[in-house]
């Protein structure tokens, strides 16, 4: 590497997943720099899930090299993964229901500080209270904080899913589909929180997601993903007018 | 929890100790025995709760380390080692054998993982039963010493029930203590949702095995104040109805609450000999109790208690949330 160009947050190299014989992810390669939205499109089944959970640890990888910055993380657990500040959705919806959304919050947060003797003895809410506030009043989650998650709206269990990926303060977000289900005014929240974190704190995020009005409007930059392959990669513009891509989403 | 419910909560929680405390005084030797029975065995219900009620783990092994830490603490003061001696060793080895039995609940899950633990009750059973040169077999062990704590003898059935009582008053604080802590926060994201748990950060390898180790070593605390209780045991209690039963203690009462393990465990213990009136009937009853009671309310008595507190309580007016707008999926 030549001194001067920054090292990827993120860097993928030839990831294959396949599942009894059948590929699911063919050899996928693609980095990821500081600051950037990068958004991965592809129709069903194309392997975006499957990239991500390789990625992550979730799956382990058939062949292929995952680093965070230099790292290699290729299969690390989820949770050690976690904790070097690699943070997720997923595409359902993964709130613990019966805590509140504060508890949820303090969750997301405890395993990133202390020990295991400082998380049974230490202050109840893992010296975290300050940080779940901010983060509550940053997702505009203030006048539901002490109530169960379960008995939230849909659009707040969404939120309050995004606000826990953050509380470890992660270097490195990827968000499976986090506008699915979503109305357009909580849509526009959505959007409208994920810039401004993506500004303030210079975190990186990689999204899947399907509303193409959603990832043109929040991504730098495109990947295209079909059969398991990347067909195509650049900014939203180029990416929209791209004659590979509109055969993979409109066919034959 | 409002201040005025918090502190009749500990008022609560008080007159209920005074009343424990205060109860021997009145009951004949063999309500004394009963009493002391309550108190021991929701010692390993509270261990079990925290396995199945927070952290989601099913385990049909509890009476086994029971009796593993009544074996315990048998052959210890038998030999002359002090009480407070064979306490650390029966709860020390019932936390390390639990350990071991969390191993094969990070590969398997609910009845599966019931299985595996029924296998170990039964295991644990055939040694007591079959090692003569160690547990003295079908013939058991006898002449089990209660303990003396400076110079506070406690063989009294009283004052043995009043060991048994603080005992358990320990254990709840430190049960408390652990719930409400970021252990207890990480056990019932264990039950709930392990897949996003672990995505958090959570090392929920580490923290099935910790709920299994502590949830066993209760069992073991409980344990070695049953051998001096009964002062001779033989394999007989501990077998798989003993387990079966400590579950049932813990769902009646009501999985996953605080006081769920002392209202169960009370139930289970007292009546039986409540229904003595009925004599031959008396299994029939409790049995169509139980049925009645978890058809209604699975949540346990302590959930029933929490419907009824809530259906009283008069309805707060809610803050209007009108920013967040409702959703369609």
């Amino acid at each position: 590497m030549t001194p001067g160009v920054p090292k990827p947050v993120l860097e993928v190299r030839d990831l294959h997943k396949s599942f009894g014989g059948i590929g699911a992810v063919n050899g996928v390669s693609f980095e990821v720099h500081e600051g950037e939205i990068l958004g991965i499109i592809g129709p069903n089944g194309s392997g975006k899930s499957t990239l991500f959970n390789c990625i992550l640890g979730q799956l382990r990888p058939t062949a292929g090299q995952v680093t965070v910055d230099g790292q290699s993380v290729t299969g690390m657990r989820p949770c050690d993964l976690n904790r070097l500040g690699v943070s997720r959705t997923f595409q359902l919806l993964q709130v613990f229901p019966q805590l509140s959304v504060r508890e949820n919050l303090l969750l997301a947060g405890q395993e990133h500080k202390g020990t295991m003797l400082s998380r049974l003895f230490g202050p109840r809410d893992a010296g975290l209270g300050g940080a779940s506030d901010r983060m509550i009043e940053f997702f505009r989650l203030g006048p539901v904080a002490d109530q169960k998650a379960g008995g939230l709206s849909y659009g707040q269990q969404k939120l309050l899913d995004a606000a826990m990926a953050f509380m470890g303060g992660p270097r490195l977000v990827l968000l499976d589909e986090p506008a699915g289900g979503v109305n357009l005014t909580m849509l526009a929240n959505l959007r409208d929180r994920l810039k401004a974190i993506n500004r303030e704190r210079k975190s990186t995020f990689v999204v899947i997601e399907h509303n193409m009005e959603f990832v043109m409007a929040l991504c730098t930059r495109i990947l295209v993903l079909a059969e398991g392959r990347v067909i195509a990669m650049g900014d939203p513009e180029t990416v929209r007018r791209d004659p590979d891509v509109i055969e993979a989403y409109l066919g034959h | 929890m409002t201040g005025l419910r918090r502190l009749l909560a500990i008022v609560l929680s008080l007159g209920a100790v005074a009343v424990l405390i205060a109860a021997p005084f009145d009951l004949k030797p063999y309500g004394v025995y009963i009493l002391s029975l309550w108190a021991v065995t929701a010692i390993a219900v509270i261990g079990l709760n925290l396995m199945i009620g927070y952290a989601g783990q099913v385990s049909l092994a509890q009476g086994a380390f029971v009796g593993i830490g009544a074996y315990t603490t048998a052959l210890l003061t038998t030999h002359g080692v002090p009480w407070i001696g064979a306490l650390v060793a029966s709860g020390g080895l019932s936390f390390a054998i639990g350990w071991l039995l969390g191993y094969p609940a990070l590969r398997v899950q609910h009845h599966y993982l019931a299985f595996v633990t029924l296998a170990f009750n039964t295991l644990v059973g055939l040694i007591f039963r079959n090692e003569d040169w160690l547990t003295g077999g079908i013939g058991g062990i006898s002449g089990i010493p209660r303990p003396s704590l400076l110079g506070w003898s406690t063989n009294p059935p009283r004052s043995f029930y009043l060991f048994c009582f603080a005992v358990l008053l320990l254990v709840a604080l430190a049960t408390w203590w652990l719930i409400r802590s970021p252990w207890g926060r990480a056990f019932v994201a264990l039950r709930e949702n392990p897949v996003r748990a672990l995505s958090l950060g959570v090392d929920t390898r580490r923290y099935t095995l910790l709920a299994f180790a502590l949830g066993s070593g209760l069992g073991g605390v409980a344990g070695a104040l049953y051998a001096p209780l009964v002062q001779f045991i033989d394999p007989t209690p501990f077998g798989l109805g003993f387990s079966l039963n400590l579950l049932l203690m813990v769902i009646v009462g009501g999985s996953g609450f605080f006081l769920g393990p002392f209202v169960g465990t009370l139930v289970a213990v007292l009546l039986p000999e409540w229904l003595r009136f009925a004599q031959g009937y008396y299994l029939i009853i409790y049995a169509a109790l139980v049925i009645i009671l978890l058809a209604f309310c699975p949540t346990g008595l302590m959930g029933l208690f929490g419907r009824l507190t809530t259906a009283l309580r008069p309805v707060p007016a809610r803050p209007a949330a009108a920013t967040l707008t409702e959703t369609v999926p």
